[in-house]
């Protein structure tokens, strides 16, 4: 048993990021550990940037993740993952869908999208992690429906060197949670966000 | 991953099970055998009034969105007058529309268990301002509990019931957003029969007016019964089952950590790899037990209080220790910020300055490498969604009214049309504000009709929600037409209370125990006599227009309503349906790239591509409404399938 671990997953609100917490909380659950899950519900979830923490472990107290202590980001959009950067631990590993949504602020010319060299330097070099990124909504359309874009990315965080929950365990979660008609697509889904994680991290 | 809707209803005593903080303290209640519900929707609270108004008829509860948190607050107390179970819900503002009602009931008391959730928002991460309901608990002298995890917010929810009938008095329980919006694993207890079995529960009002008459003969007996009341209860909580010491017995350094920062005072503690000091652990920050105090300050030379935001528990064992002739140091705001939200950080940073310790991360350096980030990234703040018809709204205001008009606006998802492109929002305040500040800045600027004008009429349009009329709007605007206001008062009827997660209202007419009676607003505005009343679909943008023009050009109190259903709640109909809708795309060949579309419209699904230098549409996100299409000046958007 894993005495505490840490997971923060970012993205755009509408991404599918409280149900994709939602469901790691189930599966470390499930697992038998205590769980925390953190959200923000309101006005964020209206296309702004949204933060969410999974957390458990033998103990765990608050739902928030602190600064320094994240083993693992899970980015549904890349410049989220750099806007939550300060949360990583050294040495943690980052998992960014590659596929920008560009803030009206920037359509509009008021602010600048930093390139992906850009956003992988800050986070290797002066982060100390690792990043690595994956077009998730093309497996998703791959497995059936672009819908699918969070349960590749789950898959794909499964194979974060060290995650205490097994992958399997994990898919057998989004199984029975996901509605029947849907089971196949979810499941090719996940198989996807596998493959693809392993061979990103050369395992 | 069951629905909430049934976990809550689960009849599996033992069964562990992960749920949000506002969705065990439903089960709570439950388990307590509830009878009457009655809330006001809020964020961050509004997850137990939903879940209420899910289960209500299966459980044979009594539940109802009231249209303002006062009005809530009195369904409820009145239930608990009668006998029964009761309890409210609702955001801490709420309490402030409330307060009336709330501070002068306090001495009459209660028969049934009737308990307050209160639900604050440090941080403000989804409200107006940053307020402490214990401090109100204080000022009502009213006990206040305060969950340290989702699964003790269940088990206190039964407990206020208890403590609520046991002294006759109402108790507040208190949640923050990282309680109310925390997983956690919760266990489930026993349902009564009567909730299994669905049966609706009556209470009895014995009349008592010595009692439940307020006048002045009456209310001077309360006081001093409530100060009475307030001590026993003091006494009681020694013994609170939320209340406990725990740690090293004979340590010389104290922590008092209510609520949830008990938490974060754990994991600083487990993170520093510290042990040797003990713990308060208060549920019940008002009123604190003294006689814990006493047990717990043996033997301490230092003390230091973790608490978020005021220092409610800080005053009270000051005053307290300085009563008892206790003079050792005890720290509390000067080691934790009184304003945001408490977090690990600041718990461990804190307690690592009291003990002359590092902190375990060098959070500094984090912050410094951090200023390069922030640099660079965009900010992302949150917007109206594809197809709202707020845009469209905001969007025929501004060209209607000019740039010289003042637009007054309220709280919900049209707060929203303050950032840019739209910047149709001047002020808000809090709900039904919007109408009070267009009426006294017609006041201020314009004066009333038939006095002495000297200057060039402003325009003033007032924009307000139809969930947030129904709240506090209606007084304000019988007290615009009465006074003779010359104003624009638009009511965005978007046919659901959007913000905070797609609740019914008057307007909508649905109750969680069936069709209710649907008031129209347009009719409520000619019975006021407010003196043009239109009503107009924002998705035809020209009509908007005209139909703002008019209503500009009317002397008098003019009300539009602008009423198309939330985007946001038609896509998630039409999904669960199967149906779809057209999805739009960029004809490159018209596109000009005179960015209108982008600079003024302002729909998330649109994005500038600055290769091309053409307007594009994100096919994931656009939910169809065609909004684009009426402003573009080229026909350049078409509609690129009818349906995906
Ligand atoms: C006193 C008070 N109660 C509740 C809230 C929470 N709240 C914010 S906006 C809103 C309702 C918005 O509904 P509506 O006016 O219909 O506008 P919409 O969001 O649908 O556009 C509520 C309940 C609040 N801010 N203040």
């Amino acid at each position: 048993m894993v005495k505490e671990y840490n997971i923060v997953i970012t993205g755009v609100g509408g991404q599918g990021i409280l149900t994709a917490a939602n469901l790691l909380g189930w599966a470390a659950l499930h697992a038998g550990y205590k769980v925390r899950v953190g959200e923000v519900h309101g006005m964020s979830q209206r296309f702004g940037s949204v933060i969410a923490y999974v957390r458990f472990g033998e103990d765990v107290y608050g739902a928030m993740v602190p600064e320094g202590k994240a083993d693992v980001i899970l980015a549904f959009e890349p410049v989220e993952a750099l806007r939550y950067i300060n949360y990583l631990k050294e040495g943690g590993l980052v998992i960014a869908n590659s596929n920008p949504i560009p803030p009206v602020q920037v359509s509009m010319g008021l602010a600048t999208y930093p390139s992906m060299e850009e956003i992988k330097k800050i986070i290797e070099e002066d982060f100390k992690g690792k990043l690595i990124t994956l077009d998730a909504e093309k497996l998703a359309l791959e497995a059936g429906n672009v819908i699918t874009t969070n349960v590749v990315l789950i898959g794909a965080l499964t194979q974060t060197p060290g995650f205490p929950l097994s992958a399997e365990h994990v898919k057998e979660v989004i199984r029975l949670s996901v509605p029947k008609k849907a089971v196949d697509i979810n499941m090719k889904a996940f198989e996807l966000g596998v493959k693809a994680a392993k061979e990103l991290l050369g395992l | 991953m069951a629905k909430v809707t049934d976990i809550v209803l689960w009849d599996k005593p033992g069964e562990r099970v992960l749920l949000l903080g506002n969705h065990a303290i439903a089960r709570g209640a439950l388990e307590a055998n509830i009878a009457v519900f009655a809330a006001y929707p809020g964020t961050p609270s509004s997850e137990l009034t939903d879940t209420m108004a899910a289960v209500a008829e299966k459980a044979g509860v009594y539940m109802e969105y009231s249209t303002n948190e006062k009005v809530a607050f009195e369904t409820a107390l009145s239930a608990a007058w009668s006998g029964l179970r009761a309890m409210t819900a609702m955001k801490h503002v709420g309490l402030n529309v409330a307060a009336d009602t709330f501070l002068s009931a306090v001495g009459m008391g209660v028969e049934g268990g009737f308990v307050i959730m209160v639900a604050d928002d440090p941080s403000m991460w989804s409200s107006q301002n940053e307020q402490d309901t214990r401090v109100y608990a204080k000022f009502a002298q009213v006990p206040v509990l305060e969950p340290s995890s989702p699964h003790e917010a269940k088990e206190m929810t039964k407990y206020a019931f208890e403590l609520s009938e046991k002294f006759k008095h109402m108790v507040i329980l208190r949640t923050t957003t990282r309680i109310s919006h925390a997983r956690g694993d919760v266990v489930l207890g026993e349902l009564p029969e009567e909730i299994k079995q669905a049966k609706r529960k009556f209470g009895d009002f014995k009349k008592d007016p010595s009692r439940f008459v307020d006048v002045p003969s009456n209310a001077r007996r309360f006081h001093p019964i409530i100060l009475e009341k307030i001590e026993k209860i003091r006494e009681e909580l020694a013994e609170c089952p939320f209340n406990w010491i725990e740690g090293k017995e004979d340590a010389k350094v104290g922590i008092i950590a209510p609520g949830l920062a008990y938490s974060y005072v754990k994991e600083a503690l487990a993170w520093l790899g510290v042990d040797d000091v003990k713990i308060l652990k208060l549920g019940t920050p008002f009123p604190v037990p003294y006689k814990l105090l006493e047990k717990f300050f043996d033997g301490l030379e230092r003390v230091l209080i973790v608490e978020e935001l005021e220092p409610v528990v800080e005053e009270q064992v000051k005053v307290w220790a300085f009563d008892n002739g206790i003079r050792i140091p005890i720290h509390g705001k000067d080691y934790v910020p009184r304003v945001y939200e408490m977090t690990t950080r600041r718990a461990v940073t804190a307690i690592a300055k009291f003990l002359g310790l590092e902190t375990p991360v060098n959070f500094e350096s984090i912050d410094e490498k951090y200023k390069k980030v922030s640099a660079i990234v965009p900010p992302r703040p949150p917007s109206l969604c594809p197809a709202c018809p707020h845009r469209n709204t905001f969007y025929a205001i501004k060209k209607a009214a000019g740039p010289n008009a003042i637009f007054p606006s309220d709280i919900g998802c049209y707060t929203l049309g303050l950032l840019p492109p739209l910047k149709t929002v001047d002020t808000t305040v809090a709900m039904g504000a919007s109408i009070g500040v267009a009426h006294g800045l017609d006041v201020a600027l314009n004066g009333v009709p038939g006095e002495k004008e000297t200057k060039e009429k402003k325009i003033i349009v007032a924009t307000i929600g139809d969930s947030t009329f129904f709240h506090t709007g209606l007084p304000a605007l019988a007290n615009a037409i009465y006074n003779r206001s010359n104003v624009v008062i638009v009511v965005m009827d978007n046919l659901v209370t959007a913000m905070t997660g797609d609740q019914p209202n008057p307007g909508t007419g649905d109750t969680p125990h069936g069709p209710g009676k649907r008031i129209l607003i347009e009719d409520v505005a000619k019975a006021m006599g407010a003196d043009f009343v239109e009503v107009v679909d924002p998705y035809d943008i020209k009509a908007t227009y005209e139909v703002m023009k008019k209503a500009i050009e009317t002397e008098g109190v003019s009300v539009v309503v602008a009423r198309r259903i939330c985007a946001l709640h038609r896509v998630g109909e039409m999904r669960r349906r199967g149906e779809k809708w057209p999805i739009y795309t960029v004809n490159e060949e018209k596109c000009t790239g005179c960015k209108i579309c982008i600079n003024a419209y302002g729909c998330p699904a649109i994005y500038w591509d600055a290769e091309k230098k053409k307007a594009q549409v994100n096919p994931l996100i656009c939910w169809g409404c065609g909004g684009c299409a009426q402003v573009c000046p080229f026909g350049a958007f078409e509609v690129m399938k009818e349906g995906e």
